[in-house]
């Protein structure tokens, strides 16, 4: 069935939508990661103006973040102070992430920048989840698990402005959660992802937070910053198709549930593999359409 | 003055009495005036029929142009690697829409000088280059413009899509892409007489969006700011339903 999506200005097959939020809501039950960075590129592949897919999917980012805090505040899995820092941060970010795809619309070289962006991600993502993957895969069929240290000290310990994360065990410099929170608003705001992938690692190494309280806590930053950067999308590019945003949302809903009853039919790793290869040939995909040479060299864009 | 009132009259009086219709003179109507974008919409299609003085040597030409406006061309160029934007054109005053219909070949209907006056064919149409921009191979950008709006299905030149019939009555179906852009558009029935223009009507069509379509559209533009909240809102509902739903599993 064909609906019209009032802001990207075109018909598309709802179902479509609908399998393609379904399937990422799988990969998020199943492996427990965000499929959201493969959202905008598979809607930009459907024909959905990258301005659109990006504001759109930061939209319906709302709502399994919500859901998600709501499970892991029940485990008592969130540090909210610390949450709350890395989202003053992520404000920050998202605005002016939002500001410069304003700029990046008006010079003309936004879906450029959108589409290298995610070029350079997810094959970043990819591979380095791809071979994790297969070491793990590789390790455990020798029988070898080995873990390494879970907290180390480093030189940005050592910055100003020191504060208690009782809940996290930390004391650190709230700059470093500020700046890691901005640097993934900016990114939200551009690619209409949480950051997920960014933040979690981030927040391992770099602050050295307890791995249980690290999904719950980036969820519930992820929150904020997915609302600050559609309110901000739609009040200054006009660009949140909610249409778009509501089937992708039922989609996921769906996919989630689905996902997180069939966790045990494969192994972690299989899965984080078969993710990984998804990604990169996504990624690839993205790249093929950027360095091929174009069937037109010119194109036109109609002010609406 | 009252010389002229009963010219009038007396031109009236045949009109109605003759059987056929006036002298040269044609009559169309169209199948939808109001199209409307709604949920469902995929593109429309529109009956544009009528009647004229049919003789020998009739030719009818059918000319769509939707609003016009600010088209801009774009140039993609090879830096390190990939292709990027880097020099666009903007061309002011240009239809967003628009289709040319006739009964036969154009360049048998008209010579190139007349279509040249009469802007008809996509070469001939009097658009503009935003003044103040200099543009060199001027020629290129302007067929990119047409190949692009060609492509996009907004431009067409559709030759023998006019159907005559029996000498005194023709139709031709008028297509909007589900890509059109909203507004007035412009209906243009041209009459010719061996190459020679005998009568003409315009008729319009009123694209609109409508229905849920429409308000989401109107509110996105006209009350962004609340509507970025509502679109947070929503997604916080289902966000916190779909917790509350699956909550036992």
């Amino acid at each position: 069935m064909y609906i019209y999506l009032p802001i990207a200005e075109q018909p598309i097959h709802s179902l479509a939508i609908l399998g393609i939020g379904a399937f990422l809501g799988l990969i998020m039950g199943l492996v427990g990661v965000g499929g959201g960075f493969l959202l905008t590129p598979l809607m930009m592949f459907l024909g959905i103006p990258p301005p659109v897919a990006v504001a759109s999917v930061a939209n319906q980012l709302v709502a399994p973040s919500v859901s998600g805090v709501l499970s892991h505040w029940k485990r008592s899995n969130v540090d909210f102070k610390m949450g709350t820092v890395l989202l003053l941060g992520g404000i920050v970010g998202s605005s002016i992430g939002v500001i410069l795809f304003n700029f990046l619309g008006k010079i003309g070289q936004l879906d450029f920048v959108i589409k290298s962006s995610y070029v350079i991600f997810l094959t970043l993502i990819g591979t380095l989840m791809f071979s994790e993957s297969l070491r793990l895969i590789l390790r455990t069929r020798k029988g070898k698990v080995t873990r390494g240290k879970l907290h180390q000290h480093n030189w940005l310990h050592g910055l100003p402005f020191k504060i208690r994360f009782r809940k996290s065990k930390l004391y650190i410099s709230i700059l470093l959660p500020i700046l890691i929170g901005v640097i993934v608003g900016i990114l939200a705001a551009l690619m209409g992802i949480g950051g997920g992938f960014i933040i979690v690692p981030a927040m391992i190494y770099l602050l050295g937070m307890p791995t249980s309280l690290v999904v719950g806590t980036s969820l519930f930053q992820i929150i904020f910053v997915a609302a600050n950067t559609t309110i901000l999308q739609a009040s200054q590019n006009q660009t949140v198709d909610v249409v778009l945003a509501t089937i992708l949302l039922l989609g996921s809903v769906i996919g989630v549930q689905i996902g997180s009853r069939f966790t045990n039919i494969l192994r972690g790793e299989y899965l984080r593999l078969i993710l990984s290869s998804i990604i990169i040939l996504v990624s690839l995909k993205l790249l093929i359409d950027l360095v091929s040479v174009p069937s037109d060299l010119f194109s036109v864009i109609i002010s609406r | 003055m009252q010389f002229f009132f009963h010219i009038n009259l007396i031109f009236l009086v045949t009109i109605i009495t003759s059987n056929t219709f006036a002298q040269n003179q044609i009559v169309a109507d169209l199948s939808q005036e109001n199209v409307k974008i709604s949920t469902d919409f995929q593109g429309a299609k529109i009956l544009l029929f009528g009647a004229y003085d049919g003789k020998k040597g009739d030719d009818i030409i059918v000319i769509v142009k939707g609003p016009k406006g600010l088209v801009t061309v774009q140039k993609k160029e090879k830096i390190l690697g990939v292709w990027v934007n880097t020099r666009k054109v903007n061309y002011i005053n240009t239809p967003k829409y628009l289709s040319i219909s006739s009964n036969r070949r154009i360049d048998d209907i008209l010579n190139k000088k007349t279509q040249k006056i009469s802007e008809i064919g996509l070469n001939n149409l009097k658009i503009r280059i935003q003044p103040g921009i200099k543009v060199k191979y001027e020629k290129k950008w302007r067929q990119a413009l047409t190949r692009n709006m060609l492509k996009s299905n907004l431009w067409s030149i559709n030759e023998n899509s006019v159907i005559l019939n029996k000498d005194s009555l023709f139709r031709s179906y008028l297509e909007l892409p589900s890509n059109v852009i909203t507004g007035q558009f412009e209906v243009k029935i041209l009459h010719y007489r061996n190459s020679k223009l005998v009568s003409q009507q315009i008729n319009s069509i009123n694209v609109s969006k409508s229905g849920i379509s429409a308000e989401i559209y109107d509110i996105a533009q006209n009350y962004s700011t609340l509507y970025g909240f509502f679109a947070v809102l929503l997604a916080v509902l289902v966000g916190w339903g779909s917790n509350l739903i699956f909550r036992k599993v």
